[in-house]
C-alpha cells in the first residue's frame, strides 16, 4: 500500500510545482515489487526480485503543460526536478486546451485502494520456496505419461507474482489510491516432429493465487504444440474465419483505438464522424465494465482520476461513446468521457452459452485462428492484414493445422461479415473477448 | 564527471557488492549502473505544445550459478541499498544447488567510439529544438496540400553507464540517442491516407539539421499520389524484390532472432544444428554489427561490458557465427560477441541484435532484380515484423510497394502482411544487387525488452513468400 511517506512526497510535490509557478498539477506516485521464478526444462533458471517506485507530474504553467517523471524521491531531488520541469513548460506553446479535469468527474471513493478487493492477503505469506515450488510443479518435463513418445526440445516455464500500489492527487484537491496483485504463469514447449521444430504457449492470470492455474498450462501448451504438427497452408480464397477467445482481441482493439479522441482528432481513424451511427453489425454490442471486484485490471479511475462507471460502447452496432479525456475534450468540443475503456467485453450473439466448438459447428466449415504471427492495420483506413496460424475446420470439426498464412481485409467489411460471438471470455484478460466468427474473409497460403 | 563518481561509490564498494552477490555460492557477478535523462517534445496543430523530462536512475545485479541468473535492482545507489539487492540477487545459488560452473571469460578487446556527439543534447535549451518541429510541419503542409494533420516528435536521451564485474572489469560508457518521427495525415476527396518517417542516431545535437529536416519532410510526403492509388494485390506466394535498406527487416525478423544463441542453447531455434552449414547461396554475408558510427544499433560496449563489434553471421553462405552474450559464449566456448543487451537496468542482459545487414552483392542493380521478374511485388517501406524461432516462420508488415508485372513497376500496393519461413527464405534468394543501404529509421526490437536497432540491405529478389491480398 502507498505509505504515508508517500503521501507526503506527492504532497511536497504539489507544493513544490506552486512554488515553481505551476498554476495547476497532478502528481502520481506508483510502485510496484515482483519477485519471478523462470525455469527451463523442470528445473530453476532465473530468479529476480523487482521493486520500481516513481513519479509523475503534469504540470501547467501559464497555459502551457508538460508532463514529466523521475524515480529520485529525496525533497532535494525533487526541488531541482520540479524547478527544472517548470522551467522546460515554460519553452512551450501555449494550448488552452490543456486542463485538469473538472473535480465533479474525478472519482471519489478509492479512498483506500482496495475497494476493488484485488489484494490477496495470502500475497503477504508467499516466500521463495512457494513461489520455486509452484514454479517446478507447473513443469511438464519428465511427465512420460503427458509426454509419451513426442521428442521435447524444451519447456520455459515462468512464474510471477507482484504488487502493484498508486497515488493520485492533484491541485483540485483529487486524491485516490489503486493497489491490486498479481499472479501469473506462463509456459513455452517446442517439440520436434519430423526434423521440424513446433512451438506453443499457454498462460493464465489472477488477481488471487489461489485462482491461479499454472498447473494445467504446460499440458495445453503441449497439445496445442503437438496440433501444429504437419501444419501446412491451405489454397488461398475466402473461408468463415473463427478467432478464438485468446487472441481475439486482435480484432477488437483496433475499433477501440478508432473511436479514441487522440485518433479522432488527427483524422487518424476509420470510425470518423460515427458516434451515434449504426457503422457496425446489429450483432455487435461492447460494454465497459471497469469496476468489478476481484477481477484483474478494474479499476476505480483512468490516469487523470476520472471516475469510471459502467458505459456502452457499441450498442447493436451503433457507436455509443468516445473516449475523450480532459484535454481531448476542449480539441474536439465535445463533453469528457473517460480516456480509454478499462475493461471492455463483448456480449455473446446470436445467443448466450456458445463457445469455439460450438460456434465452429454454427458456421460449418472454415478456419480457426488459434494465434496470430505478426501484421498490422492501417488506423486511417481500417485496412488490416495479419500472419496467423490455426486449423482447417469441416463440418465443425478440426481436419488439419495451418501455417504461413495471412488474413487480409478491412475491419468495417470484416465486422459487416459477423456470424457469432461466444460467451467463452477468459476472465484473466484486460479485455474481455469472446470466440468471434466472420464470414467471407480472405486468406493467402 | 567520471561515471564511478557519478554513483558515488569506489572500487571497494563495488567488490563489497560483488562479495555479497557471490557469497551464496555463484560464481559470477556483475553490476550495470545506469542514469538516464530523457526529453521529448510534441508538434501537433502546428504548435510544439507538449513535452517533458524524464529521469530513471538505478543499479542492476545479475548473480550467475553455471547458465542460472539471480537478477535484483535497487533505484537507489546507496551501499545499504546495493547490498539488499546483491542478496536477493544470489538467491539463484540456492535455488539451483545443482548447476554446473560456466567459466565466463574475459572481454579481452578495447572498445572503439562509435558515438559521434558534437554537441551534447543536455547542453542544449528545450527552447533550441522548437523552432525545428514547427518548420517540419510548416514545410509538409506547403509543400503538401492535402496534409491535413501533421504530427512530430523529438526524442532524445543521454544515458550515463557503468558497468564492473567479479573478473575486475570495469566499463564506463556515454550514450546519446536522438531520435525524430513525423507523421502525416493526408485527405483527398473522401479518402484519408497516412504516411510517417523517421531518424534515430547515437549522436548529439547536431542532428538537428536541415539535411534531415529535409530528409523527413520528403519521405513523409514522396509517394503520395501513389498511397491514394494503392491497391490490394490477389494474395499468394509469389517472387518479392527487397528494395535496398528498410528491407533489412526481412534479416532482422527471418534469420537475426534465430542465430541469436539463447534460442540455440536452449534448442528451440530453427538454425540450432546448422553452425557450419550452408544456409543460403555462395557470395551471401550476412552481419550484426555494433561498430558503424552513430548507428542506432552501435554499442561502444554491450550491457556486459563486452566492446562492441562487428560479427559475421553469415560468410559466403555458410552460418559461421550466433549472436552471444557472455553466458551463451561461454556455453559454446567462443569469444562472446557484444550482443548481450538490456532495456535498462531493470533487465538482465540477453542475446540481442545492433545493426543486422547483408552486404552488398553482384547481381546488378535493382531496375536489375525488377526486370527479371515476371509476376511479382517490389517493397520497400516497412511497418513491423515478428517470427516464431521453433517454426522460423516470420512475418513483415508492407507499407508501400508496386506489383511487377513483366519486369515493370506498375499498380501500387500498400498493407499487407508477408510471411514466410526463415531458411527457406534465406535458401529462396536467388539475386542481390550491390546496393547496401542501412535504414536510419526508428527500429526497436521487443524480444522481452525493447532494445534500439538498426537493419539494412541490399536490393534483393527472393522468389516465394506469401503476400497477403484479396
Amino acid at each position: 500500500m502507498i505509505t504515508q511517506a508517500e503521501i507526503q512526497t506527492a504532497e511536497l510535490c504539489l507544493e513544490l510545482t506552486r512554488r515553481h509557478g505551476a498554476q495547476q498539477a497532478r502528481v502520481s506516485i506508483s510502485k510496484s515489487e515482483e519477485d519471478l521464478i523462470a525455469t527451463l526444462n523442470g528445473e530453476v533458471d532465473k530468479v529476480t526480485h523487482c521493486a520500481d517506485r516513481s513519479l509523475s507530474v503534469a504540470l501547467f504553467v501559464d497555459g502551457r503543460f508538460g508532463s514529466f517523471s523521475t524515480n529520485k524521491l529525496d525533497s532535494e531531488s525533487l526541488d531541482v526536478f520540479i524547478a527544472k520541469s517548470v522551467d522546460i513548460v515554460r519553452m512551450l506553446a501555449p494550448d488552452p486546451c490543456r486542463k485538469l479535469p473538472e473535480p465533479e468527474r474525478t472519482v471519489k471513493d478509492a479512498t483506500t485502494g482496495n475497494e476493488l478487493e484485488l489484494l490477496d492477503p495470502f500475497y503477504p505469506n508467499i516466500t521463495a520456496d512457494i513461489r520455486r515450488k509452484t514454479a517446478l510443479a507447473a513443469c511438464i518435463t519428465g511427465d512420460r505419461e503427458l509426454i509419451g513418445d513426442w521428442k521435447l526440445i524444451s519447456e520455459e516455464g515462468e512464474y510471477s507474482d507482484s504488487i502493484y500500489d498508486s497515488l493520485i492527487m492533484d491541485t483540485n484537491g483529487l486524491r485516490c489510491f489503486h493497489s491490486e496483485n498479481s499472479f501469473d504463469y506462463g509456459v513455452e514447449v517446442t517439440i520436434e516432429a519430423d526434423g521440424e521444430k513446433y512451438s506453443s504457449y499457454d498462460w493464465d492470470s489472477a488477481s488471487r493465487f489461489s485462482e491461479l492455474k499454472a498447473a494445467s498450462c504446460g499440458a495445453k501448451a503441449l497439445d496445442n504444440a503437438i496440433g501444429k504438427v504437419g501444419a501446412q497452408p491451405l489454397e488461398s480464397g475466402r473461408y468463415n474465419a473463427v478467432v478464438e477467445s485468446r487472441v481475439a482481441s486482435k480484432l477488437v482493439s483496433p475499433l477501440l483505438r478508432a473511436i479514441n479522441g487522440y485518433a479522432l482528432q488527427q483524422n487518424n481513424s476509420f470510425l470518423m464522424d460515427s458516434l451515434g451511427k449504426k457503422v457496425l453489425p446489429e450483432g455487435l454490442t461492447i460494454v465497459d465494465l471497469p469496476r468489478i471486484k476481484g477481477q484483474n485490471c478494474s479499476k476505480y479511475f483512468d490516469s487523470e482520476g476520472v471516475a469510471t462507471k459502467d458505459m456502452p460502447i457499441v450498442e447493436k452496432g451503433v457507436v455509443s461513446s468516445y473516449f475523450i479525456n480532459s484535454y481531448m475534450s476542449g480539441k474536439l468540443g465535445m463533453d469528457a468521457t473517460i480516456e480509454e475503456a478499462t475493461r471492455p467485453k463483448v456480449l455473446p450473439w446470436p445467443k448466450a452459452g456458445l463457445d469455439r466448438d460450438a460456434i465452429m459447428k454454427l458456421c460449418g466449415d472454415g478456419i480457426l485462428i488459434t494465434d496470430f504471427n505478426g501484421g498490422n492495420s492501417n488506423p486511417a483506413t481500417g485496412d488490416f492484414s495479419y500472419g496467423i496460424e490455426g486449423y482447417a475446420f469441416r463440418d465443425g470439426k478440426i481436419v488439419a493445422p495451418l501455417s504461413e498464412m495471412l488474413m487480409t481485409g478491412n475491419f468495417l467489411s470484416l465486422w459487416e461479415g459477423l456470424i457469432a460471438c461466444g460467451d467463452d471470455c477468459r476472465s484473466c484478460m484486460s479485455k474481455l473477448i469472446p470466440t468471434l466468427a466472420f464470414s467471407n474473409v480472405d486468406f493467402s497460403g | 564527471m567520471s561515471n564511478l563518481d557519478r554513483f558515488g561509490l569506489t572500487i571497494p564498494q563495488l567488490d563489497s557488492i560483488i562479495a555479497e552477490g557471490l557469497r551464496g555460492g555463484g560464481n559470477w557477478c556483475d553490476l550495470y549502473f545506469e542514469d538516464t535523462a530523457y526529453s521529448n517534445l510534441l508538434l501537433r496543430d502546428g504548435e510544439v505544445s507538449s513535452g517533458g523530462h524524464h529521469i530513471d536512475y538505478g543499479c542492476g545485479i545479475r548473480v550467475l550459478k553455471g547458465e542460472k541468473t539471480g537478477y535484483a535492482y535497487s533505484e537507489s545507489t546507496d551501499l545499504g541499498s546495493l547490498l539488499s539487492a546483491a542478496k536477493a540477487a544470489a538467491a539463484i545459488s540456492q535455488a539451483s544447488n545443482n548447476a554446473a560452473p560456466l567459466s565466463l571469460p574475459p572481454c579481452g578487446i578495447p572498445a572503439g567510439n562509435f558515438y559521434p556527439m558534437e554537441r551534447d543534447w543536455s547542453l542544449a535549451a528545450v527552447s533550441e529544438f522548437v523552432p525545428f518541429l514547427k518548420r517540419i510541419g510548416e514545410a509538409i503542409t506547403t509543400r503538401e496540400p492535402r496534409a491535413i494533420k501533421v504530427m512530430a516528435t523529438l526524442s532524445y536521451s543521454i544515458s550515463h553507464i557503468l558497468m564492473y564485474n567479479s573478473l575486475g572489469e570495469l566499463s564506463s560508457d556515454t550514450r546519446p540517442l536522438g531520435s525524430l518521427s513525423v507523421s502525416a495525415v493526408f485527405k483527398q476527396g473522401e479518402r484519408i491516407e497516412k504516411q510517417q518517417a523517421g531518424l534515430s542516431f547515437r549522436q548529439g545535437s547536431e542532428m538537428i539539421s536541415d539535411a534531415n529536416l529535409e530528409y523527413l519532410v520528403s519521405k513523409t510526403i514522396d509517394g503520395v499520389d501513389q498511397l491514394f492509388e494503392a491497391r490490394r494485390p490477389k494474395g499468394g506466394k509469389m517472387s518479392v524484390v527487397m528494395g535496398a535498406g528498410a528491407s533489412g527487416i526481412l534479416l532482422h525478423e527471418a534469420m537475426g532472432h534465430a542465430f541469436e544463441a539463447d534460442f540455440n542453447r536452449k534448442g528451440q531455434s530453427v538454425f540450432s544444428d546448422k553452425m557450419g552449414s550452408r544456409i543460403c547461396r555462395k557470395g551471401i554475408n550476412i552481419v550484426d554489427d555494433g561498430t558503424l558510427p552513430a548507428n542506432r544499433g552501435a554499442c561502444n560496449y554491450d550491457d556486459e561490458g563486452v566492446a562492441g563489434q562487428k560479427t559475421y553471421m553469415v560468410t559466403d553462405g555458410i552460418l559461421t557465427s550466433f549472436l552471444h552474450d557472455r553466458i551463451s559464449a561461454a556455453w559454446y566456448n567462443v569469444a562472446p560477441t557484444g550482443n548481450g543487451r538490456r532495456e535498462s537496468f531493470r533487465y538482465n542482459p540477453i542475446p540481442r541484435m545492433r545493426a543486422t545487414y547483408m552486404e552488398s552483392g553482384t547481381d546488378g542493380s535493382l531496375e536489375d532484380l525488377i526486370a527479371s521478374v515476371d509476376k511479382g511485388i517490389y517493397v520497400d517501406q516497412f511497418a513491423n515484423g515478428q517470427v516464431k524461432i521453433g517454426e522460423g516462420d516470420f512475418t513483415f508488415f508492407v507499407q508501400s510497394g508496386s506489383l511487377i508485372e513483366n519486369g515493370r513497376l506498375t499498380m501500387p500496393v500498400k498493407d499487407i502482411n508477408i510471411i514466410g519461413n526463415g531458411p527457406q527464405a534465406l535458401a529462396d534468394i536467388q539475386a542481390v544487387a550491390g546496393d547496401l543501404s542501412v535504414d536510419p529509421g526508428t527500429w526497436t526490437c521487443g524480444k522481452e525488452q525493447s532494445v534500439p536497432v538498426s537493419c539494412g540491405m541490399p536490393s534483393v529478389l527472393v522468389k516465394n513468400l506469401t503476400v497477403g491480398g484479396e
